[in-house]
């Protein structure tokens, strides 16, 4: 994984739109993995939030037949907080104050959610690519260590 | 033509019309003028704290109560009418954070960038309108004359670039302003001026000129490069996996069966039978008292 294009998509976000103060991107079971945020806030446990929450808002969703989970969004007197999935592996948490446009938000960080995938989803593709060139590079030397026994 | 130019030739066009509605300014950070009769009557930017903001983040009222005031005027954006009767505010503060907030606005946008600027019909009613409105060539003259001034500090800053952290003088410094207190506790290198004047309730001209002044003199600093941001990858190494369903909870185990009654012993458990070896040479113990009872079965 392309740890400086990870950390340059979280930083390029919070400088195109105004008013996100923090982000974070964790694994979808919430295991952080990176996090841009003020030293107030537990980048852990936020991590974590944001996966319970996506999960019970995907929950939701289904059960009360909405479609597909795009996003949630909890609003406070201080600003608002935005958990979306990053594909089907990881999410990514926006903090933002009160002065922060959400409908922009939400324009910006479909571009970005999906560079985000992609950086994070490269490092499995490829290594489960290795793990099968492996596997059947393995199987070939299985193959000509048998044939070599049986004197073919 | 400069974004400002754009602007302002925009808005003294709708002075002239007499409009009355809504023009949004694309850009950055951008935001949306309301007219009425040619007059400015509120600007909302997400680069300025609202009036809303400014009370908020002030402390002078909380959150919860804010939201009884919205809940008690029938879900209106500004309760202005509920601020004054509860005592949050007296009506005159009320207009002049609502003026100040309006001017404020005007500068973050001016002081941004501007991409375009777009009329729309009126909102039901503009949040925090003044009531007497400004008009627009004059708000962005006053505008563009505080952004000069900021720019023509030693140390110029604008509110949306700089993220000063506080320099190592900031330490021994005594007898600071409240306000620089503050700005030297929230400054962290990631937070610009704008930021800084969200957290601390204040307008984005005033704090912006207090973070110049303050890296002139010393007591802020900007660092080289941003903090880098860690990256770490799940234990297994094998990057980030979708998730996977949850594990089927185990079957329930059913609970051992109460004792009804005291165990009965069964004959030949303790296999002392087969220890003594009775049965290997063809007489046992059977055999013995069938011998005594030749009756018995």
């Amino acid at each position: 994984m392309d740890h400086q294009a990870l950390a340059r998509e979280m930083r390029g976000l919070r400088e195109q739109v105004t008013g996100i103060t923090d982000t974070a991107v964790a694994a979808a079971d919430g295991l952080l993995i990176a996090a841009d945020t003020a030293d107030s806030i537990d980048p852990e446990g936020l991590a974590a939030l944001a996966a319970a929450g996506l999960g019970l808002a995907r929950r939701t969703a289904e059960a009360t037949a909405r479609g597909a989970l795009h996003r949630t969004v909890t609003y406070g007197s201080h600003g608002c907080a935005a958990f979306y999935a990053v594909g089907d592996t990881a999410l990514m948490v926006v903090l933002g104050d009160e002065g922060m446009d959400v409908d922009r938000l939400h324009t910006a960080t479909q571009p970005a959610l999906r560079r985000i995938d992609l950086i994070l989803t490269e490092k499995t593709e490829k290594t489960e690519r290795s793990e099968r060139s492996e596997s059947s590079e393995k199987f070939e030397t299985n193959v000509n260590s048998a044939k070599a026994v049986e004197g073919v | 033509m400069s974004g400002y130019e754009l602007l302002a030739r925009d808005l003294a066009a709708c002075g002239r019309d007499g409009f009355t509605g809504e023009v949004r300014v694309s850009g950055s950070p951008g935001g949306t003028v309301h007219l009425r009769g040619g007059l400015v009557v509120a600007v909302e930017s997400p680069g300025a704290p609202g009036p809303e903001a400014l009370l908020l983040r002030s402390g002078r009222i909380g959150g919860e109560e804010w939201a009884g005031l919205v809940r008690e005027s029938g879900g209106a954006r500004w309760p202005a009418a509920g601020l004054i009767t509860h005592g949050y505010t007296g009506a005159a503060q009320l207009r002049v954070v609502c003026a100040m907030a309006l001017q404020d606005a005007a500068f973050a946008v001016v002081a941004g960038s501007v991409d375009g600027c777009e009329r729309g019909p009126a909102a039901e009613s503009p949040p925090a309108a003044v009531a007497v409105g400004e008009p627009p060539t004059r708000l962005l003259q006053d505008a563009a004359r505080k952004l000069n001034a900021l720019l023509a500090l030693p140390y110029p800053v604008r509110p949306e670039r700089e993220r000063p952290a506080p320099a190592p003088l900031s330490h021994a410094a005594d007898r600071l302003t409240a306000l620089r207190r503050e700005l030297i506790g929230h400054a962290d290198g990631r937070r610009t001026a704008r930021d800084l004047a969200f957290l601390t309730g204040r307008g984005v001209y005033t704090v912006t000129v207090e973070v110049a002044r303050m890296l002139g003199e010393g007591l802020l600093e900007c660092p080289e490069a941003p903090a880098p941001i860690p990256v770490r990858l799940p234990p297994d190494g094998a990057g980030v996996r979708p998730r996977e369903p949850a594990p089927l909870p185990p079957p329930p185990v059913a609970p051992p069966p109460e004792p009804v009654a005291l165990p009965r012993r069964r004959p030949g458990a303790s296999g002392i039978t087969e220890a003594i070896g009775g049965e290997r040479n063809g007489t046992s113990w059977k055999e013995f008292f069938r011998l005594r009872n030749p009756t018995g079965k």
